[in-house]
């Protein structure tokens, strides 16, 4: 797993006094310096932990070019961004909408959810994962009261989306 | 020959219509008579700024400024940072008074100008230092003074990515007893560019046809998410600000041109849209939060 802090990144690529992720040419800098960062990882299908633990504002446009546009052209690795404030998913929530992805957010007392355009089904078994960190198909198809026929069609819906992986027999959330 | 163009007496977005209709032409010699002026908003000192800055860069020479009688009017206007920069822009015809500017209770942000990322940066960080003091005020809980971080950045973005040109931005503490009767906070955020019906006619126009207009590309940029850019995730933040601005209960008003548009809360009375104001270039966007609590 690849952890990135986000804030370092930006000192990095763009000013060391910055304190927030605001405007969209800042928003492009961190993403590429994200993404230099990412290539000199191991393994491209990795688990990549995003850490907004110490940035304090994100505005729109920030958060488009970084989580979104990261989102779209990365769709080989599980993103997970941690350390978010309520203010943060604002921001993320909107952009994910208007581009109709979703990604596993964690955040500052380590609360997981979905943030983004998913199902409710999807949502209520992201849920199961969530509490339980990881789950056999056969109690996904309990936990949503459907058959497992169905239920395999939701896991893999949630993979799709890079939401939960495979694990063995099993389905988790991605750096759970 | 000069043309006399008065300030209103009360000057904020509500009388700014009066103040535009004032000015007949831009290419004549130009005098701002603030000289009775009582009061100004935040809005309507950006919106000064923004009027003394496009007569300059039109006539290449500067319009001239009589600064409010009134010493405790002049001496607002010194405080909320106007005076640091009318110079640039006007020809100032009475006593300035020698006040520095200061970020008060009341003042949050003091006239400031936008002229490029750095300056966004810059103006979110101050807003960020002076959260407790918008907390305190309003009894907003620390996810709206992060989102209003986000509007304020937004906002002025705007400016940076389509005006063409620099522009301005304040913010303030406001009680309104009489209006609302609570305390809210105003960002107001101006510039003299190229207003939002020219930014989006290359992308937006051709779906309008002869309907293409101020009032239209209000509307496109407001509730479409129109952009002058044809990348998909383009023209997300005012739907940033209407949400963060409905969230709160809040009014978010834009005039660009000849047409005003509003998302109008209950507690206001504004037109969510007004086409055929008179013409002013560039694009004004006003947020006002109100307080949480009615005292």
């Amino acid at each position: 797993m690849t952890t990135i802090d986000v804030k370092q990144v930006l000192a990095r690529t763009v000013s060391p006094t910055y304190p927030d992720l605001v405007t969209r040419p800042t928003g492009k800098a961190v993403r590429h310096g994200i993404v230099d960062e990412l290539d000199d990882a191991a393994a491209v299908e990795d688990v990549a932990l995003i850490d907004f633990g110490t940035v304090r504002v994100l505005d729109i446009s920030c958060a488009d070019e970084i989580v979104a546009r990261l989102l779209r052209e990365n769709n080989a690795r599980y993103f997970v961004l941690c350390g978010l404030t309520e203010a943060h998913r604002y921001s993320i929530e909107q952009v994910l909408e208007r581009h109709q992805l979703a990604v596993v957010g964690r955040d500052r007392d380590g609360r997981v959810q979905v943030l983004g355009t998913v199902t409710d089904t999807v949502r209520r078994a992201f849920g199961l994962l969530a509490d339980r960190g990881r789950a056999a198909p056969h109690e996904i198809a309990a936990h949503l009261g459907v058959p497992q026929d169905a239920a395999l069609e939701t896991i893999q819906e949630m993979v799709t989306l890079r939401i939960a992986h495979p694990v063995d027999d099993l389905v988790a959330i991605p750096a759970s | 020959m000069t043309q006399v163009v008065e300030v209103p007496s009360s000057f904020d977005d509500r009388t700014f219509d009066q103040f535009a209709r004032g000015i007949a032409s831009w290419d004549e010699k130009l005098l701002f008579d603030a000289h009775a002026t009582q009061w100004a908003s935040p809005f309507g000192l950006v919106g000064l700024l923004t009027a003394g800055q496009h007569a300059t860069e039109r006539a290449q020479q500067r319009p001239l400024l009589t600064i409010p009688a009134d010493r405790d009017v002049a001496h607002y206007w010194a405080k909320a940072g106007f005076f640091r920069y009318a110079g640039d822009w006007f020809e100032l015809h009475g006593k300035v008074p020698r006040v520095a500017a200061s970020e008060t209770s009341d003042v949050l942000l003091g006239v400031t100008p936008v002229r490029g990322t750095d300056d966004v940066h810059s103006v979110v960080e101050t807003i960020q230092e002076r959260a407790a003091a918008i907390l305190g005020d309003l009894g907003l809980e620390a996810t709206a003074t992060m989102g209003f971080a986000m509007a304020l950045s937004e906002a002025c973005q705007n400016i940076v990515e389509h005006a063409g040109t620099s522009g301005w931005v304040a913010v303030q503490t406001y009680h309104w007893r009489r209006r609302l009767g609570r305390k809210v906070v105003v960002i107001a955020v101006a510039d003299a560019g190229v207003g939002f019906r020219h930014s989006l006619a290359a992308t937006q126009a051709s779906r309008f046809g002869d309907r293409w207009s101020d009032a239209t590309a209000l509307e496109s940029a407001l509730f479409h998410g129109a952009s002058r850019f044809r990348d998909p995730g383009r023209g997300q933040g005012l739907a940033g600000i209407t949400r963060y601005a409905n969230r709160w209960g809040g009014k978010v008003s834009m005039r660009s041109g000849t047409a005003r548009i509003a998302i109008v809360p209950e507690w206001d009375d504004d037109a969510p849209l007004t086409d055929g104001v008179p013409a002013f270039p560039g694009a004004q966007v006003l947020i006002i939060i109100p307080a949480q609590d009615a005292e």
